[in-house]
């Protein structure tokens, strides 16, 4: 059985952003539009056990769980609760011991290795704490990044990443190195290399664990653009209260359960 | 893929302290190797670069005895010998400077530069060589070492015919062919011959003859051999070539020795470019978690290794080359010709080695990063992003 908090959503589209909007191509909006009502994410008696030597972990014991397509749901727990375990499976990282866990329409626990490449290349946007960016790379390559398991040119590689950076606020940072960039900015080009292809679900594991109260509201309130404007389904791993304040349904997890 | 290759080059950067180590020291490695390779490919040059159509008759037992002198005349009479001359080894040195080596030989004058028509002298000088009895024509490398300029006089000391022998520098050739020394010193046989007495007067220490046909060389070396069986000195014929790789042959282990020390060079740069390579992926494994995570497949991470260890090789190898050209060619190689141009006339890296260099850098990085890119390629996304939750 599970309890979900939900919270009054704190919309705050702005003319920024709608101009923003605008400025994404066509085939960047074509998940701009969810299905209201349509389960993205249906985990079904899912179970997930390690062994530690011979001895049996289970992570996950027996979860249910269904989110809505263009949801915002926040999943909160002690440590070793199974959070990023349960994050894992969604994002295609890695497949259900027992149970069914159908995302964006795949069943993770049937697909090979390269198709869980393929599903995550199409249908996911990772967002980590530690922001992990590549050093060598300007914040337009690192964006592009995702795009070059893609057949398109490059100039319309370019494009799209410029665009992902406008709309995460970093238009005038593109050409800037990780190294040159404060961790509230990093972790805005981490969110535009995760949304440059227009994924259907953005993973967010403690996006804001490593900022400071101002850069990780200003990264809460992105996330809620990228939902609310976007539509993008938001899955976020936090152990920050008012991180799970923004999202609409409060998940709490412990000992591999939904509470 | 060429955007995957530029951008796992772009790696490089991360630690230029480590790139620039791993580069020298590799360029070091590829130094020893191009010089030591140049040294094998030297030491070939004689055989390789050998005129095909002269022949060199020598005492049956060894090449320091001497023939006598009418063995010229009955090499001559041998149907397909088109031109034959003979000289002496005669093995003196400049008094003042006793460790200063060349070779000088008493030559017969008027057929010397036929037979060794790669000897590139003018008509000028060769006249008044001909026409001055102690006169000598030098090789320009061994006239601009020593200073020598035409019409200088020099004494040499005879170890082999003792005593000093005094020559007037009349003419300078140069080398038309790689396997010709251009450090040698010829002067006419009729100067030496008329001051010998006794055993050592009328004698020659080999005969060199051209053939009409080069397809012929076995069969009219041995009909020269054949008149000589029957007389008191026999002789033993054979090609420049063959002369030479039995000359040669005598330091094959040496030669072994310098080929197992080039392998163990380039043991050494595998070893540095592995570790090298394997730290940087030990570093990275995150980084490569995340591109998987994002779509990347256990190939996709694999070329991004390799690539980015091919690229190492390619620096190394244009670094190491770059180096060594100038080195080998401007220094080590002038220096070596100047003073071993009799076993080594030509000593330049061939462009065959530079590019031998390169490609065994690349190869040898691209080697040297497939465990490390298996491993990567094996990396598992959720432990090496795994945090506590």
């Amino acid at each position: 059985m599970s309890t979900e908090s939900t919270n009054e959503r704190t919309s705050k589209p702005n003319a920024e952003a709608k101009a923003m909007q605008s400025d994404v191509p066509e085939q960047y909006r074509k998940n701009a539009t969810p299905e209201r009502g349509k389960a993205i994410i249906e985990l079904s008696g899912v179970t997930k056990t390690f062994f530690r030597g011979k001895e049996p972990l289970t992570v996950l014991d027996g979860l249910s769980l269904s989110i809505e397509e263009g949801g915002f749901e926040a999943l909160m727990g002690p440590s070793g609760s199974g959070k990023s375990t349960l994050l894992n499976l969604i994002a295609g990282l890695d497949r259900p011991t027992s149970g069914k866990a159908i995302i964006a329409g795949n069943d993770i626990g049937a697909m090979s290795d390269g198709e869980l490449a393929k599903f995550r290349a199409r249908h996911i946007g990772f967002i980590f704490q530690s922001y992990n960016l590549m050093p060598v790379l300007t914040a337009r390559e690192n964006v592009e990044l995702p795009l070059l398991l893609t057949k398109l040119s490059s100039t319309e590689r370019r494009k799209r990443a410029e665009t992902a950076l406008r709309v995460t606020g970093l238009e005038n940072r593109m050409d800037h190195y990780p190294r040159q960039l404060s961790g509230g900015q990093e972790q805005r080009v981490a969110i535009a290399r995760a949304i440059v292809h227009d994924p259907t679900i953005l993973v967010c594991d403690e996006p804001t664990g490593d900022l400071d109260r101002k850069s990780a509201d200003d990264i809460l309130e992105l996330l809620t653009k990228l939902n609310v404007d976007f539509k993008k389904t938001i899955l976020m791993v936090t152990h920050d209260p008012a991180a799970a304040d923004r999202a609409t349904i409060t998940r709490h997890l412990n000992k591999g359960r939904l509470e | 893929m060429i955007q995957l290759f530029l951008i796992a080059a772009r790696n490089l950067k991360r630690s230029w302290f480590r790139t620039t180590f791993t580069v020298a020291g590799c360029a070091v490695a590829l130094l020893a190797f191009v010089m030591l390779r140049t040294v094998l490919s030297a030491w070939n040059v004689g055989a390789e670069h050998a005129a095909q159509d002269r022949l060199g008759t020598r005492h049956k037992v060894t090449f320091i005895m001497p023939l006598p002198k009418r063995y010229i005349d009955d090499v001559r009479q041998v149907p397909g010998v088109k031109q034959a001359t003979f000289a002496n080894w005669f093995g003196a040195k400049i008094p003042t400077q006793p460790d200063e080596f060349f070779a000088n030989f008493a030559v017969e004058s008027k057929t010397y530069f036929d037979v060794y028509d790669e000897m590139i002298v003018s008509p000028e000088d060769k006249a008044r060589w001909l026409a001055d009895k102690k006169g000598a024509i030098v090789g320009h490398v061994l006239a601009k070492k020593m200073g020598w300029k035409i019409g200088d006089k020099v004494v040499l000391e005879g170890t082999i015919y003792p005593g000093d022998w005094e020559f007037n520098i009349d003419g300078i050739y140069k080398a038309s062919k790689k396997s010709m020394d251009d450090s040698q010193l010829v002067f006419h046989w009729d100067y030496l011959n008329d001051a010998l007495t006794g055993e050592q007067k009328d004698m020659i220490g080999w005969v060199s003859s051209r053939v009409t046909d080069t397809s012929r060389s076995g069969e009219i070396s041995r009909e020269i051999d054949r008149i000589f069986d029957e007389r008191d000195t026999q002789t033993v014929t054979m090609s420049e070539r063959a002369m030479n790789v039995s000359f040669m042959a005598g330091f094959s282990a040496l030669l072994t020795a310098l080929e197992v020390v080039s392998v163990i060079i380039l043991g050494i740069m595998l070893l540095v470019l592995g570790n090298t390579i394997a730290m940087g992926v030990r570093e990275r494994t995150k980084e490569y978690a995340v591109l998987r995570a994002i779509g990347f497949e256990p190939w996709h991470v694999r070329f991004f290794v390799i690539a980015e260890a091919a690229t190492l090789g390619i620096v190394s190898g244009v670094v190491g080359v770059g180096i060594a050209y100038p080195f080998v060619n401007n220094m080590v190689g002038r220096a070596i010709e100047e003073n071993m141009g009799g076993m080594f006339p030509y000593f330049r890296v061939e462009p065959n080695t530079a590019l031998l260099a390169v490609a065994i850098a690349i190869a040898l990085a691209a080697f040297a990063s497939l465990i490390p890119s298996i491993q990567a390629g094996r990396v598992s996304v959720t432990d090496a992003l795994r945090r506590v939750g």
